[in-house]
């Protein structure tokens, strides 16, 4: 059973959700909402910190596009870290490695934080 | 009427049973809610009860079922959340108990009117959310006491259970009734090919998969299968949205890429919230090549006579509903004769747990080049077997005639 919690941190002043080793039906549902939630946050953007997650199927894939459209509609931005190869995989094949920001490091991806530090 | 004795256990034991019975689980869920609000006049002894549902869409209350109060089902009331005695239980999300009914406490008219002297309501919950209202009025002054409450709670609860099991049986009927219309009943007769289609619904809930293969004027022949993301009725009706919309547009132009753009762009203006993913393909009128593109949508197999089946080399697109402006490359894959073709759908590769690659892999194993009926019954035993899909499938292939067959010999 995945594990069904995703913690908010802040790092950096940007709010970072963690995911787990796995995303699939079974917990996409509160994946999406951590991460709408997180969408709202303002307009520095947020990162998917999906490093530690190893496989997403397309109930996580659509997931993580509600979440970018919401941030796109309030001109934030979503960026993911990941490194896992499936997950690389199924990214390529949605064709959404053109569409939504994507890093190989936590570090990359808090330095590509778009807008100012004070959130103005 | 008089105001109801403080009641003794034994009374109020068959109150409860009156409106738990189990009988009542033996009708219907239409006459269970009407056999439900005349138990609870009944037992509270009230002159009128009556069922809101909330009708998400709009955010109001509709009038649905009544009893005494016949004419607020009849004339379609109904009551935005938040506003008025109904609305304020379904916002609050608890009981409301009026001892004054005019138009400063209560929206709908003809309450007032009736000569309506006191009312309680109860939000009527399931899976968490609130489905409607129950609510009971007495035509004298009277003062609905914590035990009523209490009572029409457990009658709420009830008509909830039943509304929802209408509802799904409802949704369901529908949503059945759509694939069927939808999911073609015959494929066309193509000079040179032969083809076979599978849907299969998944446990959960029939979805917004989807196959479609059609002729064009020109003798092109166009092949599509898509997955709208989520499932039930909201799910199939886009489905429905998204297949017509792609015949409409194949009319205007040849470009799979083309059609897949304007698409893409109807759908993010009509429906913002929709995602799916989609392969369409154009295969020329002499068969012998497909131009094809992908929106987010695993790539089709390709198997030739006596090779082992691989995945067609094309490029990946974006799936629907994302970007505005995604590219999705055109990619020519050559259809040689005796060759099979093999769309499908995410549901019949993916396994929890399991890398996609996987089931692609296991997919490419299962698919040979062989009469399309023999090969989707080979590819649902070794995708599927025994188990119930997770998510529904949608499984097309089509072959192309090795030199001397004929269709007269199909």
């Amino acid at each position: 059973m995945p594990d069904t919690s995703f913690p908010v941190e802040m790092v950096s002043g940007v709010p970072v959700v963690a995911t787990p080793e796995e995303i699939d039906i079974t917990n996409a549902d509160g994946l999406r909402t951590a991460l709408l939630e997180a969408a709202g946050h303002g307009p520095r953007g947020f990162v998917v910190d999906m490093s530690r997650t190893q496989f997403c199927d397309t109930a996580g894939i659509h997931a993580l596009v509600l979440a970018h459209k919401r941030a796109s509609a309030q001109d934030s931005e979503i960026r993911l870290v990941i490194t896992g190869a499936a997950v690389l995989r199924i990214f390529a094949v949605t064709g959404l490695d053109d569409v939504i920001p994507h890093f190989a490091s936590l570090e990359e991806a808090l330095a590509a934080t778009s807008g100012s530090p004070d959130g103005s | 009427m008089t105001a109801v004795d403080p009641v003794s256990v034994e009374a109020r034991l068959r109150d409860i049973q009156s409106i738990t019975d189990a009988a009542l689980s033996r009708l219907d869920d239409q006459d269970l809610l009407a056999e439900l609000l005349d138990r609870t006049r009944e037992v509270l002894q009230a002159d009128t009860a009556a069922v809101l549902l909330l009708d998400f869409s709009s955010g109001q209350l509709i009038a649905t079922a009544a009893a005494g109060l016949e004419e607020e089902v009849r004339q379609g009331v109904r009551i935005p959340v938040g506003h008025g005695f109904a609305g304020r239980i379904a916002a609050e999300h608890r009981p409301v108990i009026l001892d004054r009914v005019d138009h400063t406490t209560v929206l709908n008219p003809i309450l007032w009117s009736k000569g309506i002297q006191s009312m309680a309501g109860v939000p009527m919950v399931a899976g968490g959310r609130v489905i409607g209202v129950l609510h009971v009025g007495s035509l004298t002054p009277r003062e609905f006491t914590s035990r009523d409450v209490e009572l029409l709670q457990l009658a709420g609860d009830r008509a909830a259970a039943a509304v929802q099991s209408m509802t799904a049986a409802a949704d369901r009927a529908a949503v059945t009734a759509l694939q069927r219309s939808l999911v073609p009943s015959a494929l066309p007769a193509v000079t040179g090919t032969e083809m076979a289609g599978r849907y299969i619904p998944g446990s959960g809930a029939v979805g917004g998969d989807w196959y479609d293969v059609f002729t064009l004027p020109t003798g092109h022949v166009c092949v599509t299968v898509g997955d709208v993301a989520g499932s039930g009725l909201a799910a199939a009706v886009i489905m429905g949205r998204m297949r017509s919309t792609i015949r409409a547009y194949a009319l205007e132009t040849a470009d799979p890429s083309e059609v897949l753009g304007r698409l893409d762009r109807k759908m993010q203006h009509f429906e913002p919230d929709a995602l799916a993913t989609v392969v369409y393909a154009v295969i020329e009128p002499g068969v012998d090549r497909m131009h094809v593109a992908l929106a987010g949508h695993f790539p089709p197999v390709i198997a030739h006579p006596g090779q082992p089946a691989k995945l067609a080399d094309v490029q990946a697109g974006a799936l629907i509903g994302v970007a505005p402006t995604a590219r999705r490359p055109v990619t020519t894959v050559p259809f040689p004769p005796g060759a099979l073709l093999c769309f499908y759908t995410d549901g019949l590769v993916e396994r929890p747990g399991e890398v996609v690659d996987e089931g692609l892999d296991r997919l490419c194993q299962a698919v040979t080049a062989q009469s399309p009926e023999a090969a989707c019954a080979a590819v649902m035993g070794a995708m599927v077997g025994s188990e119930p899909a997770r998510d529904d499938i949608a499984l097309l292939m089509i072959r192309r005639y090795a030199g001397r067959e004929t269709d007269a010999n199909a």
